[in-house]
């Protein structure tokens, strides 16, 4: 029997709390990412703060409270990417998940 | 630390695997490890005994190691040789290796991640149910720690971790003293309760951040059956079927997850979805 008949057998009932958690944990264990001796999450603020500075060089505090001095551009273009390539990837699975009953 | 990879050091995923009536976890891990080829491109090295291995079919792994399997532990009244794991340090062949439970569905390259973020030891402190999002997580009892999971446990070859799994040893051997001041429900050894305390105390008592991989570990847990949605050899595409009891009544529910790596708990269903 394939899943989809399953399903209907089954009157089974697809579950939006479980799949948006489930995404949840896929796509921010995607936004975590090592570079420059550091661990980063890309996220909005940072990638923000990161934009907005002028400094070549700046320290930071990454994931595990080390400070490290980074090179702000260069960690911008790497967070900026993986940000914008997850966020779109969540998106596009979540659409396709959004409609089932 | 400064995280740069020598390039000469060598990586693998290391598997213990010892049969019981029941269970063929040697098939388990033949699965686990076609796809820690397919998925990683890692070689495996398989840790068995004699009567287990003559159960491998259609694989050849990078090495087997025999040893003999620690048979003095219990579950359901069933025997489960789960012991023995801090032997991963001498055995293991690689400078940096993974430990997987034969039973952890890998579907995508996300474990090569941890080689990028880890100092020397890893596992994780955090876990997500497939099916219950709302499930907390487990602590070894009310009076004591967040349990760390020993599902996916990531080291290299150092002084450190050479401690940890000395402290492993030192806390299986002595797991009812441990039951006794954490106040956990014995009787039957695990390896995630004794990889908290372990870790612990090779830490000196203090929790390390940086020992922990920084994304859930993701489980399929009671009443949830998995399906795969297609035939392809490494299929990483499953719906989530759960029996959701409320009132005396069951509902079913389901999920759809692909290319997301999970640890299956049902070991029967793990090998349904191999066939």
């Amino acid at each position: 029997m394939d899943t989809k008949s399953l399903i209907n057998e089954a009157k089974a009932r697809f579950s939006h709390n479980a799949a948006k958690s489930l995404l949840k944990d896929k796509y921010e264990s995607k936004l975590i990412v090592a570079d420059q001796g550091g661990l980063w999450k890309a996220t909005p603020e940072l990638i923000g703060f990161l934009s907005i500075n002028t400094n070549e060089n700046i320290v930071l505090i990454d994931n595990h409270n080390n400070p490290v001095l980074v090179n702000r551009v260069q960690l911008y273009e790497t967070l900026h990417k993986i940000y914008t390539d997850t966020m779109n990837l969540w998106l596009t699975e979540w659409k396709e998940l959004e409609t089932k009953r | 630390m400064e995280r740069v990879r020598d390039k000469t050091m060598t990586r693998g995923i290391l598997l213990f695997a010892f049969n019981i009536p029941n269970v063929n976890y040697v098939e388990m891990a033949v699965e686990t490890a076609k796809r820690s080829n397919y998925f990683l491109n890692l070689p495996v090295t398989l840790i068995t005994d004699n009567i287990s291995a003559g159960s491998i079919k259609d694989y050849i792994f990078d090495n087997i190691l025999f040893a003999s399997a620690q048979t003095e532990n219990n579950k359901n009244n069933m025997p489960w040789y789960n012991k023995g794991r801090y032997r991963a340090f001498e055995l293991t062949p690689y400078d940096e290796t993974i430990i997987l439970d034969t039973d952890y569905l890998i579907n995508s390259d996300r474990l090569l991640h941890i080689f990028d973020c880890y100092d020397d030891f890893c596992c994780h402190n955090s876990t997500s149910f497939l099916m219950q999002p709302n499930l907390g997580q487990e602590y070894l009892s009310n009076l004591s720690f967040q349990t760390l999971w020993a599902t996916v446990i990531a080291f290299k070859k150092t002084r450190r971790t050479q401690h940890i799994f000395e402290c492993l040893e030192m806390v299986q051997n002595n797991y009812e003293h441990y039951e006794n001041i954490h106040k956990f429900i014995g009787g039957v050894f695990r390896n995630d309760f004794s990889l908290t305390l372990a870790l612990r105390i090779a830490n000196g008592h203090i929790d390390n951040k940086q020992d922990i991989i920084p994304w859930n570990l993701i489980h399929s847990g009671r009443n949830t059956t998995l399906y795969k949605n297609t035939d392809k050899t490494f299929n990483t595409e499953y719906t989530v079927m759960f029996d959701n009891w409320r009132n005396g009544k069951i509902r079913k529910e389901y999920t759809i997850i692909k290319d997301c790596d999970f640890h299956v708990m049902n070991k029967k269903n793990f090998v349904e979805i191999m066939k």
